[in-house]
């Protein structure tokens, strides 16, 4: 397919966010073109977790960053609800359920931990509750031995990924979005009161360019004019899915101390994940699983629920994540009329439509609604 | 005879000791094992652990082989139903990390227990290395000499195929070479680390100097409208039912497909009492190839031979040959499977209990494809790159037999020798002038049987399947039940490369993980695009490359 030599909008990366970007702007009669390698999206690997309560993991990894994931935190459960109105106006079957979120604990500890924790979050707005074994065993019986109890928030989900990615597809192309895939954007430069953007396959000029490359999105601003400092990191993370077995899990499932999201598609499969590492040996290479994470996280797995012990994993897979600093990066770029950034934050797939939505209401001269000035790409300069 | 009662369901079930439990079923006329997602029930079609049709539950653990499990206790057995639910557990193992696994270091590894792996261990052996060979079947030989498993005044004796067999696994033993039985190899990491589990249940995690790959092949899918029914099996799947279980697939049973295999399957299911409905070869007769038949007679007289006792019990048994013929429908009839051919202008229909499939075979690389080893495609399959020594790629791993491309057991044996010496020597062990002559041995007798396969594929040559024929009503993915009309409309809707088909289709996602359907979707994907396939066209290789209880990543309590 050869790309258009001019277009109104340029989006680089073909994720959840950028895709729902240009479905946006094509909703208004924009005319967008989408770029995207395919290779390593977040989107296409992620879990399908509805995340709104903070996960432990990240506390633990960074805990430089929890105020700044308080921050966003409030954006969550709208996010959430976002999802269910995409579901709705694009008509589709995204296998999304309200299920609620648990994050159990194993000892008095762990569970002191999310008692503080859920305080701090029911402020912000969550919905949240600290339960015993007892409460627990009445809405989940299938917890281990050792689980004392959980924070329950009512505001989580899950949803299948698989079948969210087909349907924001078949959108956007209905909308007129013009989708190269297999292209690759070496370099953006300033042109007219535009852009040129150099591809894989030729240069295309357009007037507004959208950064939602992910992790991608770092090499690309710091070659813009003046450069651009967006620290977004790519993280390899590592997935586990099972056969198909009976309802068993309703909720997604957590630890308050240990690395771990636990939970059922509407296939039966159970999908475990949780932010095991995987490998990626070269900057922009695949991302490659590693045999302690699958170890580690398996069977992690089967202490918290035991009868999954009997389940067979059938695949792995790895796939690449972006981290900035707990939070999004959305907006203009003040230093480059027409450039826009797009970059979710922590448990980005949750925040991804409603993230893209914000930075297209920018583009489009509404009020996003949303107070987005802590997501403001000048932050880091 | 020693036995077991095998209580199917219900079912009062005689099987005996060593058997599988497929073969047990099967010869008590139980056809059906795994119940889908659809409820369309499925049988053993691959019969050697990889299509994953024959699942069963085992005395209340689910999720097992039927063709891979062995009758050695009187066992319960219940069809796998797709999603059924799960016994609870009380009881919960500790988290484990990887330091905790069992961590074997032998300075060389080998994969596979065929002709070439175990060749290949010999060979390394000899020249002072220390060899383990893992193998996931219950006994070493591979799939030519798999041996037999049962015992009793009313079994046939082992023939010349299987003594050959015994003789190599006893060369190896007598050689000290380590053989362990019954463990899957599912796991291959960068830096030469492997995950195994045992079927027993214990995994343990292997780090070689060296490795050979030697995991031979599996049958190619004939994707015809009909081909996942029970009741249809490889070639392959039959024949392991009578060579190591001297169990019949059924009463009256149609062959169809190309290659001189599926003539040695009727004479030996002949010899067992079957009747052979006919063999139905996509080539033509060999009298169309008179060069090539001399070049093979040349090459390997032996063989020939063989294949000619075959033909001839065949003719003399009245087994009718129909050549330049392929099924093309198969379907459930009220008295047995209603298998259509077409060729020449033609159409039959022949009326089975049995139909097996043989129309070639794809290489089990998978293991090295994840070990990061270059691949080139040949147009139908991928090559694994080595050099005549079996070095591949990949610094330290060494691949050779059936799951390179293919070749045969004799080229795999002869191979085998080969890389099992060169593995020795880079390992640091001296080649003394008895193992380099050893070694030129090897080298002509490889060549001396690569002649002979191209000349007996000359035989065979028969029209590759037209892709583009296959009626969209056709499975393409066994496990998750989607067919080809929906591959097309996801190739239609401009998706241009497995892994997006998969994802939007389901495709490949189940656990034979794409064994069958991967090569079917990189045709169909190439005919629309244009490209080509290689070694990045198909699904990412990634573990387990057989689908892993999470119980057994836990270790032991
Ligand atoms: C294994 C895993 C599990 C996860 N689980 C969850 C979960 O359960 N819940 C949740 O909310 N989040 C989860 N996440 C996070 C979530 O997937 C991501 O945050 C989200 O998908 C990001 O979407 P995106 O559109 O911003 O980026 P991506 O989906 O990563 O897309 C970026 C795209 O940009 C393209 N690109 C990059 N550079 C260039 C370039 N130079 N030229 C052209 N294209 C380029 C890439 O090819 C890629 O397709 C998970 C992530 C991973 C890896
Ligand atoms: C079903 C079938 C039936 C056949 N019948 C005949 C026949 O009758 N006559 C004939 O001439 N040729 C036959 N062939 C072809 C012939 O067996 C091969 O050409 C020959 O065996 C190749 O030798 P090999 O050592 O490469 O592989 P194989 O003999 O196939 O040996 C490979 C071994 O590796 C093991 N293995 C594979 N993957 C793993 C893993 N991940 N972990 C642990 N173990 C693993 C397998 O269990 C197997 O024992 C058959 C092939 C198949 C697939
Ligand atoms: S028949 Fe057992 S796995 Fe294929």
């Amino acid at each position: 397919m050869a790309l258009p030599t001019a277009i109104g909008t340029v989006v680089i990366g073909g994720g959840v966010v950028g895709a729902c970007v240009a479905g946006f702007l094509a909703d208004e009669g924009q005319d967008v073109l989408v770029v995207d390698e395919g290779r390593g999206a977040g989107s296409s690997a992620n879990a399908g977790s509805l995340h709104v309560q903070m996960q432990s993991r990240f506390m633990r990894l960074y805990p430089e960053n929890v105020p700044n994931m308080e921050l966003q935190l409030p954006l969550y459960p709208k996010a959430v609800a976002f999802w269910r109105e995409l579901a709705g106006s694009l008509n589709a079957d995204f296998d999304l359920k309200m299920t609620g979120g648990l994050m159990v604990a194993e000892s008095q500890a762990q569970l002191d931990f999310l008692a503080l924790k859920a305080e701090r979050e029911r402020r912000l707005g969550l919905d949240v509750a600290i339960l015993d074994r007892a409460q627990l065993d009445a809405i989940a019986p299938y917890f281990g031995p050792s689980i004392v109890g959980a924070e329950l928030c009512a505001n989580e989900g899950k949803l299948n990924p698989l079948l969210c990615n087909a349907a924001i597809r078949t959108w956007i192309l209905a909308r007129g979005v013009v989708l190269a895939e297999g292209v690759s954007v070496a370099g953006i430069a300033r042109s007219g009161t535009g852009f040129a953007v150099t591809t894989t396959r030729g240069t295309v000029t357009a007037g507004r360019v959208v950064l939602a490359a992910g992790s991608g999105t770092r090499l690309l601003a710091a070659g813009l004019d003046p450069p651009i400092s967006i620290p977004a990191v790519a993280e390899p993370l590592h997935m586990n899915i099972t056969e198909a077995t009976a309802p068993l899990i309703g909720h997604l499932v957590q630890h308050a101390d240990r690395m771990i999201t636990l939970k059922q598609f509407g296939t039966g499969q159970i999908v475990i994940g949780g932010g095991w590492p995987a490998r990626q040996d070269a900057p922009g290479g695949h991302a490659e699983v590693e045999l302690a994470s699958l170890i580690a996280n398996a069977s992690l797995a089967q202490h918290i629920v035991p009868s999954i012990g009997n389940l067979r994993i059938i695949r792995t897979w790895a796939g690449l994540n972006t981290s900035v600093d707990g939070m999004g990066v959305l907006g203009a770029v003040p230093a480059i009329p027409g450039l826009f950034v797009a970059i979710p934050g922590d448990a980005g797939y949750t925040l991804g439509p409603l993230s893209a939505r914000l930075v297209a209401d920018v583009m489009l001269g509404r009020k996003p609604g949303e107070d987005i000035s802590p997501f403001r790409p000048e932050r880091f300069e | 005879m020693s036995g077991f009662v095998i209580n199917f369901e219900g079912e009062q079930v005689a099987a005996r000791a060593g058997e599988s439990v497929a073969a047990a079923l099967t010869a008590h006329g139980i056809r059906g094992f795994r119940v889908t997602r659809s409820t369309a029930e499925r049988g053993v079609f691959c019969g050697m652990g990889v299509c994953q049709d024959c699942l069963v539950e085992v005395d209340g653990v689910p999720g097992k082989r039927a063709c891979m499990t062995v009758v050695d206790r009187p066992l319960s057995i219940r069809r796998q139903r797709h999603g059924a639910a799960l016994a609870p557990v009380s009881d919960a193992l500790p988290p484990a990390t990887i330091e905790e696994l069992a961590v074997e270091r032998p300075e060389l590894l080998v994969i596979g227990a065929g002709p070439g792996g175990l060749s290949a261990a010999i060979a390394a052996r000899k020249a002072g290395a220390e060899a383990v060979v893992l193998d996931e079947r219950r006994s070493p030989g591979g799939q030519y000499f798999k041996p037999v498993a049962v015992a009793g005044d009313d079994i046939a004796p082992p023939d010349a195929q299987h003594r050959e067999g015994l003789a190599l696994v006893a060369q190896a033993r007598a050689a000290g070479v380590m053989i362990r039985s019954g463990v899957s190899v599912w796991g291959a990491f960068q830096r030469l680390e492997f995950a195994a589990t045992s079927d027993t249940g214990e995994t343990r995690r292997y780090l070689p100097r060296a490795v050979v790959v030697a995991t031979g092949a599996y049958e190619r899918a004939w994707p015809v409208p009909g081909w996942e029914l029970p009741g249809v099996m490889t070639t392959g799947a039959a024949q392991t039912l009578w060579r190591t279980a001297r169990r019949l697939p059924g009463q009256r049973v149609l062959i169809a497909g190309n290659g001189p295999l599926n003539l040695q399957l009727a004479a030996e299911l002949r010899s067992g009492g079957s009747e052979v409905v006919a063999v139905v070869e996509a080539a033509g007769p060999a009298t169309r190839a008179p060069a090539a038949v001399a070049t093979m007679a040349l090459a390997s007289p032996g063989l020939v031979a063989q294949g000619l006792a075959y033909q001839w019990r065949c003719l003399t048994g009245g087994v009718p040959m129909l050549h330049d013929m392929v099924v093309s429908a198969i379907e459930q009839g009220p008295s047995g499977l209603a298998v259509t051919l077409v060729g020449g202008g033609a159409t039959r229909v022949l009326e089975a209990d049995v139909l097996c499939l043989g129309y070639g075979f794809e290489p089990s690389n998978e293991l090295l494809r994840a070990l990061g080893c270059r691949h080139d495609h040949d147009g139908t399959r991928l090559v694994t790159v080595r050099d005549a020594d079996g070095q591949t790629s990949v610094a330290g791993v060494y691949a050779l037999g059936d799951c390179t491309g293919l070749g045969g057991a004799r080229v795999a044996a002869a191979d085998g020798t080969l890389a099992g010496l060169a593995a020795a020597a880079g390992l640091g062990h001296a080649i003394g002038p008895e193992l380099a002559r050893l070694g030129r041995q090897a080298a002509s007798a490889a060549q001396r049987h690569r002649r002979f396969q191209q000349a007996l594929w000359n035989v065979y040559r028969a029209p590759a399947l037209a892709i583009a024929q296959v009626p969209n009503n056709t499975m393409i993915c066994r496990c998750e039940e989607v067919r080809f009309g929906a591959a097309r409309a996801a190739i239609a809707d401009g998706l241009a490369d497995a892994g997006s088909v998969k994802r939007a289709t389901r495709i490949g996602m189940g656990p034979c993980q794409g064994r069958y359907c991967r090569p079917l979707l990189e045709a169909l994907i190439s005919e629309a695009t244009g490209k080509a396939p290689d070694e990045t066209s198909g699904f990412a290789p990634r573990p387990p490359f057989r689908p892993v209880t999470i119980r057994d990543l836990a270790g032991k309590p």
